[in-house]
Order: C-alpha cells, then sequence, then structure tokens
C-alpha cells in the first residue's frame, strides 16, 4: 500500500516537474507580458501544486502540511499574475499583436489566378 | 602607470589572501568536533541544546549569547522607521485627504486578499513564536505581517493603521525587551542573560527568555515595518 501511494508520489512529482519546465519555455519563448504571465502562471500553478502534492505522497506524514500549501497556491498565484497584468495593462503595455497572419492567402491567391 | 598600479594592487591583494590561506590544508576541517571544540562556532553547537534547550542554534546565539546585540539591531530599526517618518511628514492641509493608492484595487484582488490576509498574519505570528525551535524568528515573522499588511493596503483604498496603537506596541515590545534585560539584573546575573527555567528541548514553552524576546522583537518589528509603509504609501499626490 505505503509503495503504491510512493510511485503515485513519484509521478505528481513528475508531472509536475514537466509542467514547470513548459511554463519556464513559455516565459522564454511567448512575446510580450501578457502571453509570458499567463505561461508562467498557469503552468507554475499547476507543476507546484503537483509537485508538493507528490511530496505529501511520498511521506505521507507530511500530507496535511502539502495540502494547505497547495490550496494556498491555489488561491495566491493566479491572483498575484491577475494583479501584475492589471497593472501591466494600467501602465499601458501594449499587448503583443501580431500582423494578419494568413498562411492559405498566398496560396489561394495563386489559385485564383491559375 | 595607472594599470600597473592596479596590477600591483592585485598582486598585494592575492597575496595576502594566499598567505594565510595556504597554511590550512584544503578540506580540513577545523571546526574541531562537538564533544572537544576547538573554535566558537563548535563551542555554540555543543553547549546550546544542554545549556539553553534550543533546538534552532542562531536564534540561540542571536538572542541569548548576543542579545545586547539584537537590542542594538532592534533600536537601529527603530531609529530608521523614526528618521523615514520624519523625512516624510508633511502637514495635512484643510480639506486636503490622504490619497494613497490613485484608483481602486480589482474586486478579484480585493477578496482574494481578505481570503489570504488572515493566513498570513497566523504565518507570521508561527514563525516568531517559534523562532526558538524551527528556521526563522523575531525579524522574518515581523516582516511577513508587514507583507500580509502591505497586501491589505495595496487592495484597500482606505485601509489605514492607526499610528497610535503601531506606536504604543513598538514601545511595550521594545520596553519588555529592555526589561528582560534588566530583570536578569536584578536576579543577579548579567544583562540578558537567561533566568527563567529552561524546560526540555523541542518543546514549545522551552528556552527560558528566548521566546518572549522574539515575540517582543516580531510584534516590534510588524509595527515598525507597517508604521514604514503606512507612511510611504500616503504620501499625497498633487
Amino acid at each position: 500500500m505505503m509503495e503504491i501511494l510512493e510511485y503515485i508520489g513519484y509521478a505528481f512529482v513528475l508531472i509536475g516537474g514537466i509542467f514547470l519546465f513548459l511554463g519556464s519555455l513559455g516565459i522564454y519563448r511567448m512575446p510580450d507580458v501578457y502571453n509570458r504571465l499567463q505561461a508562467g502562471t498557469k503552468a507554475s500553478t499547476m507543476g507546484a501544486m503537483s509537485t508538493i502534492m507528490g511530496v505529501g505522497l511520498i511521506q505521507p506524514e507530511w500530507f496535511f502540511k502539502t495540502l494547505i500549501i497547495v490550496i494556498f497556491i491555489a488561491i495566491a498565484n493566479p491572483l498575484s499574475s491577475h494583479a501584475l497584468g492589471r497593472g501591466a495593462y494600467r501602465a499601458s503595455l501594449t499587448p503583443f499583436m501580431k500582423k494578419k497572419m494568413d498562411a492559405y492567402d498566398k496560396e489561394f491567391h495563386q489559385n485564383k489566378e491559375d | 602607470m595607472r594599470k600597473l598600479l592596479v596590477l600591483f594592487l592585485l598582486a598585494v591583494i592575492a597575496f595576502s589572501l594566499y598567505k594565510p590561506l595556504s597554511t590550512i590544508e584544503f578540506g580540513a576541517d577545523r571546526m574541531g568536533s562537538i564533544e572537544n571544540p576547538t573554535t566558537v562556532g563548535a563551542y555554540y553547537l555543543s553547549k546550546t541544546p544542554s545549556e539553553l534547550s534550543v533546538a534552532n542554534v542562531i536564534t540561540a546565539i542571536v538572542v541569548n549569547y548576543r542579545g545586547f546585540d539584537t537590542l542594538g539591531e532592534v533600536s537601529v530599526l527603530f531609529l530608521a522607521a523614526t528618521g523615514l517618518g520624519s523625512i516624510l511628514y508633511r502637514r495635512r492641509k484643510e480639506g486636503e485627504h490622504s490619497i494613497s493608492i490613485s484608483k481602486p484595487s480589482s474586486q478579484l484582488l480585493q477578496a482574494g486578499s481578505k481570503l489570504i490576509y488572515p493566513a498570513i498574519l497566523v504565518l507570521g505570528a508561527y514563525v516568531f513564536i517559534h523562532g526558538h525551535l524551527t528556521p526563522g524568528g523575531g525579524f522574518q515573522g515581523g516582516a511577513i505581517i508587514a507583507t500580509g499588511i502591505l497586501l491589505m493596503m495595496m487592495s484597500y483604498k482606505d485601509f489605514h493603521l492607526n499610528h497610535t496603537v503601531l506606536t504604543w506596541i513598538e514601545s511595550l515590545a521594545g520596553i519588555t525587551f529592555a526589561t528582560i534585560g534588566i530583570a536578569g539584573l536584578i536576579v543577579g546575573k548579567t544583562f540578558l542573560e537567561n533566568f527563567m527555567p529552561i524546560g526540555t528541548l523541542n518543546d514549545l514553552f522551552s528556552g527560558g527568555i528566548i521566546p518572549i524576546i522574539y515575540i517582543a522583537v516580531g510584534f516590534k518589528v510588524a509595527a515598525e515595518l507597517a508604521g514604514v509603509l503606512d507612511t510611504l504609501l500616503s504620501i499625497k499626490e498633487k
């Protein structure tokens, strides 16, 4: 029984690690503050929650402590990113607007000409 | 010429670093063992559990062995807060309200900070009450409480602290610290020396005067930092 819990815990930690990695990749690749915020927040909320839950499953006597931490992260993390995004908008940072993206445009125009 | 001087100075620094360090064998343990301490650090490590029954050795050093130094640090904080207050003080004109934040924060932040605020206060209190058992202590706990107050200040426009109450808390905490020190003198020991029963290791009520002093320091730091934040936020906009 305990071993099964431990393996589930390791799986949680692994999933959390993957999410944290993807989040950091998003922060590196995204073009502006708002995109980076959403990448960072969503991925790091999920990643941190999953990692901490995993630790709680590996060490069952810590489970309730980790549960409290997870609840705190679930409240605080989206809230802080909301405040940051709102602050960025109020400081009039313009969102990234890419030029009209239309991959089929050329192809269909060429077809018309044909 | 200047480059030569720089090179010369670098050579002097390198030599003076190399000379004393060359006498120490690489990786040598200079602390000595716990049973036979050769340095001050090893002495503290070996004596703290038996002399004071405090699990957190750093707390024991900061509050007990070097308590006088901590009293000085606390008064430095007090002086900094007072100085900031006197620099930023401006008499309020008639009909002028203190505008701390120009626009109200979002409803989401207001509701969320209402949820988190008590948790932050509890965490801060936990950190300074358990200062002699777990990492942390009065300064850290006070700073955590001040961050909670800052959160409320940012999310609520009309959240203001009563400066009279803050001053009272601050003064009472400072007086407690000094009184405990003087009580040590009255009992017949030195200033800030432990005179209360030390209890058993890893108990909440143990460590003699250390928890009392750290609780006082926690209140003092929290009140001072909160006062500083309030002074900084309530600068009027023209």
